[in-house]
């Protein structure tokens, strides 16, 4: 029998998972506790932004996005290291960060995390850049806090099988 | 105890220092790592030294972590070396088809240093 999500759109698209998957990734990962906040995030003109893709019975992607600052801090949790400015191994601590993400989400429920697969992540840095997605299935955009800084993390789904 | 030659093949630096960093704090000493960012530069590496354990991601590009692992069986790198898989795919299917590859564990990311205790020192005694 063929597997759909169609039936299971609601668990698939369910909060709650997404905001159980930051937790559990910042606090294994990184080592701090991270809560969602009603707070928007104001963006500093320099941003990171990392795109992992999902494909399968659900496509889409999972977007994570933070001021330059934060994404420092969130690299020198992860490794350990100090850094002062975005380098290749911030760029690749905060891609690796958004694949967990991507893959926590995902694997919250099992006809997802066994029909779905993730693309490597793309990372973006730069200025003043916005992200439009064209009418998605649906969309979960959340803001995160932890230690005083602040990101975003959005799941685009524009197709459900 | 002689020292543990660990291979970490991951496309990401930052997750290999994460790995090294956890083996560490799981109790792996002495530890010599060396490191991957491809399945294929892993296979080269195996060409040139041995190994006592390989932890590698499976989603990595050009060639993925269960290409890796069927490559190094069929190559017979590394014969009797523990390999665990490290990655965020973790349904039944990838485990069952990093287990048909070859794989003695599986670790979850995001994963605890508890965790990769618990998986890798038992392959490291029964090796």
């Amino acid at each position: 029998m063929a597997v759909s999500l169609r039936e299971s759109v609601q668990q698939v698209s369910d909060p709650r998972n997404l905001d159980a998957s930051v937790e559990e990734v910042f606090h294994l990962m990184l080592g701090v506790n991270c809560q969602r906040t009603d707070t928007r995030v104001d963006h500093e003109p320099e941003s990171v932004t990392s795109v992992v893709g999902f494909g399968g019975l659900l496509s889409g992607a999972c977007v994570f996005r933070s001021g330059g600052k934060t994404a420092l801090k969130i690299a020198a949790c992860m490794t350990g290291m100090e850094f002062d400015e975005i380098d290749d191994t911030v760029k690749d601590g905060i891609g690796e960060l958004c694949n967990m993400l991507a893959g926590a989400w995902k694997g919250k429920v099992p006809e997802l995390s066994a029909n779905c697969g993730l693309s490597v992540p793309a990372v973006i840095t730069g200025r003043d850049y916005n992200l439009h997605v064209q009418a998605p299935e649906f969309q979960l955009h959340h803001y995160y806090a932890f230690d005083g800084e602040a990101f975003e993390v959005t799941i685009v789904c524009d197709g459900l099988q | 105890m002689s020292e543990i030659r660990t291979l970490i093949v991951d496309d990401s630096s930052v997750m290999r220092k994460i790995v090294e960093r956890a083996l560490r704090q799981a109790g792996l000493d002495p530890l010599v790592v060396l490191e991957a960012g491809s399945g294929t530069e892993g296979i080269d590496l195996l060409k040139a030294k041995q190994v006592d354990l390989i932890l590698s991601d499976i989603n990595m590009p050009s060639m993925d972590g269960l290409e890796f692992l069927r490559q190094i069986r069929l190559q017979n790198l590394a014969p009797g070396v523990p390999v665990v898989m490290i990655t965020t795919e973790s349904s039944e299917e990838h485990v069952k088809q990093a287990i048909q590859a070859g794989a003695q564990g599986y670790i979850r990311k995001p994963f605890t240093a508890e965790q990769v205790k618990e998986r890798v020192l038992p392959l490291i005694h029964a090796a």
